[in-house]
């Protein structure tokens, strides 16, 4: 009776997506190692019973080098090993480094069937594999499989009939890899073939000058792209829909209304002169679904659609390589790239997937410098509405001013926190070129997921702010603050009201400046403070349950400290 | 004549054999979990300045070693 399924394979080999076909269940999977940071379940309909399986993290040895790989062992020890069956996905594209763990599956007397999955670029890169040859000789299933496509998921299935524990000869290190060798010899044919533009591309980008270059496109490109796609959106999409269509209805509706009670303030809130107003009335019904859907969902889709197109292709690790050296200042390696470029889409799961940096240390450093420096879509979003009429530079200047404050803070954590900043090695994959539906699937799965997580939160928000606001339950926090926000930051005192609901959510937060037709200065400095200051409550309970108490007040306090020192200092210094 | 280099001073472009892993115990099975160890063949793509990583190419596979690693990876060229 088989009780488990595990998923087990090196990292970046496409666990995730084997697992998406065999369960139904999606799961987020990209071209770079550590995707897959936590456990994901799901069930397989297997004979007449329902079998759960798990995805786990990708380790490249059963040896204890890495927490990835302690958890993989103790996990397959958890049952008695005639109940569960080990799916070994394989790189069919990399066989040899792959099969040190298919050994160490097998000599552990797991039983075993392996996937060798991506067969069809296995192909395209002249890599010939006699699978017939390689089951003979592991004496496990082996079924070439591709898993984007579906191509062999039902054979895996239906072969996992045929599992047993085998029995093999337990080797040492040396020997194993040289039984690999022996392996590969055997089953494993390469045709020669001419490089290709894709290996031609390949290689540039990890060669420093060229590599630069490519970088400084792509992000260049990327950003320009992200800009192009939110504003077209919001102009031919959300924008006519929001004013032709939304607003005439909503204005009939509310005809005859009176203005001044209190369900037309929570719903519609004030008019302007007469006339709804989405960026100023601040009612449920206006102003929360046109931030929402008319300013952030835009750029949610654009920036996904960049963000996932260069996490298939396999281009983040790239990156990595060439900011190393830079992150290395900050007391974080290459690595540390890829949760700072997933925070710029929100910051919780770019300080999730810090999961991936070792030490304790690092991860404080790089969920800080999160919190801090890096904008979240809707964050960033807002400030193109807000800024982008006085002009690109003070939107660009908000980057500016919160890279150099990453910059800054991280070279003082380096200095003033024990420890160092380990090396890393990291596996860089080949590009590749997953086909449109799945990008398009996982740019659907990111969006669904932004609907369902923020808009209830920013309608309840909303609601909540207009009750308060109506019973001028603020005035009291708008006190205590005035002089600080007024005196240091140059701020009217109306803006502290934003400030607090930047706690909440940092889109609402800048809507809420809105209404108070703020100077590009003082626009400019509540901007760089509602990114820099406390992050919005998810970040923090993620914080919390990423780092401890301990640590979560630690990094508060720089929090509050570096917005203070940075307003102050843009109002007196650089903005004068 | 055999030139033992790290993999730091190893040029670009060049293919060697590792002869030797300084450093401890953990980060030679770390190695030796990505295919590199003692005898295994390696080629050289590129360094990034300044101690920056070390790119090189392992059988099929393509990795990224910090400097500080790769300085620990001897090699005869």
């Amino acid at each position: 009776m088989i009780k488990k399924i595990y998923l087990v394979g090196n990292p970046n080999v496409g666990k995730s997506v084997v697992f998406s076909r065999l369960t139904g269940v999606h799961v987020v999977s990209s071209n770079y190692p550590g995707t897959t940071v936590g456990f994901t379940k799901g069930f397989l309909q297997l004979g007449d019973s329902r079998v759960e399986v798990l995805d786990l993290p990708g380790v490249y040895s059963l040896e204890s080098t890495s927490s990835a790989e302690e958890v993989t062992l103790s996990l397959l020890k958890e049952h008695p090993k005639d109940e569960i069956i080990v799916i070994n996905i394989i790189d069919s594209t990399n066989l040899e480094r792959n099969l040190l763990l298919t050994l160490q599956l097998i000599e552990e007397g797991f039983p075993v069937i392996a996937s060798l999955n991506m067969c069809d670029d296995a192909g395209h890169r002249g890599v010939n594999i006699h699978y017939q040859r390689l089951e003979e000789l592991l004496n496990i299933p082996i079924i070439p499989t591709c898993a984007v496509t579906g191509v062999g998921i039902k054979l895996l299935i239906e072969r996992m009939q045929e599992v047993g524990v085998k029995s093999r000869v337990k080797l040492n290190h040396e020997e194993r890899w040289k039984e690999i060798g022996r392996i590969i010899e055997e089953v494993q044919h390469l045709e020669h073939r001419h490089h290709s533009l894709r290996e031609i591309l390949e290689d540039a980008s990890v060669r420093p000058l060229t590599g630069l270059l490519m970088a400084a496109g792509v992000i260049y490109a990327s950003f320009k792209v992200v800009r192009f796609i939110g504003e077209s959106i919001i102009s031919r999409i959300t924008d006519p829909l929001f004013f032709n269509f939304y607003q005439p209805i909503l204005e009939k509706m509310v005809l005859g209304w009176q203005e001044d009670g209190f369900w037309f303030h929570l719903l519609i809130g004030d008019l302007i002169n007469g006339k709804i107003d989405f960026k100023q009335s601040l009612g449920i019904l206006t102003t929360a679904p046109y931030i929402e859907f008319g300013m952030v969902l835009p750029y949610i889709v654009s920036f996904y659609f960049i963000l996932s197109l260069l996490e298939d292709i396999g281009y983040l690790p790239r990156l990595a390589i060439l900011l190393d050296n830079l992150l290395h200042r900050l007391g974080l390696h290459g690595f540390a790239v890829i949760p700072l470029m997933l925070g710029f889409g929100c910051n919780v799961p770019g300080i999730l997937s810090t999961r991936v940096l070792e030490s304790k240390r690092e991860r404080f450093i790089a969920s800080t410098l999160i919190s801090i420096g890096i904008p979240c879509v809707p964050l960033q979003a807002m400030i193109f509405g807000l800024l982008g009429k006085f002009g690109g530079f003070y939107v660009s200047g908000v980057y500016a001013v919160l890279f150099s404050l990453v910059i800054i803070l991280g070279v003082i954590l380096n200095r003033l926190l024990k420890g160092y900043s380990p090396e890393f090695i990291l596996e860089i994959p080949p590009y590749r070129f997953p086909p449109l539906t799945v990008l398009f699937k996982k740019l659907y799965f990111r969006i669904k997921g932004f609907i369902i997580e923020a808009v209830p939160i920013v309608l309840i928000g909303v609601l909540f702010i207009n009750i308060f606001l109506y019973f001028k339950l603020f005035d009291f926090v708008t006190g205590i603050f005035a002089p600080v926000v007024t005196g240091l930051f140059g701020l009217p005192k109306e803006a502290v009201v934003s400030l607090a609901i930047g706690f909440f959510r940092k889109d609402v937060a800048v809507g809420m400046l809105m209404p108070l037709n703020l100077t590009a200065k003082q626009l400019f400095i509540a901007a760089t403070l509602l990114a820099a200051s406390f992050p919005c409550v998810a970040t923090f309970v993620v914080l919390w349950k990423e780092l401890g108490v301990k640590y979560l007040i630690k990094a508060t306090l720089v929090m509050i400290l570096v917005s203070i020192i940075a307003g102050t200092f843009l109002n007196f210094v650089i903005l004068r | 004549m055999k030139k033992v280099v790290s993999l730091v001073q190893l040029k670009a472009g060049n293919k060697a054999k590792v002869s030797d892993i300084l450093g401890g115990g953990n980060l030679e099975s770390k190695l030796m979990n990505m295919g590199i160890y003692k005898g295994k063949e390696v080629s050289k793509l590129s360094h990034i300045g300044l101690r920056g990583p070390v790119v090189i190419r392992v059988g099929r596979t393509i990795l990224a070693l910090g400097h500080g690693i790769a300085e620990k990876i001897i090699v005869e060229a």
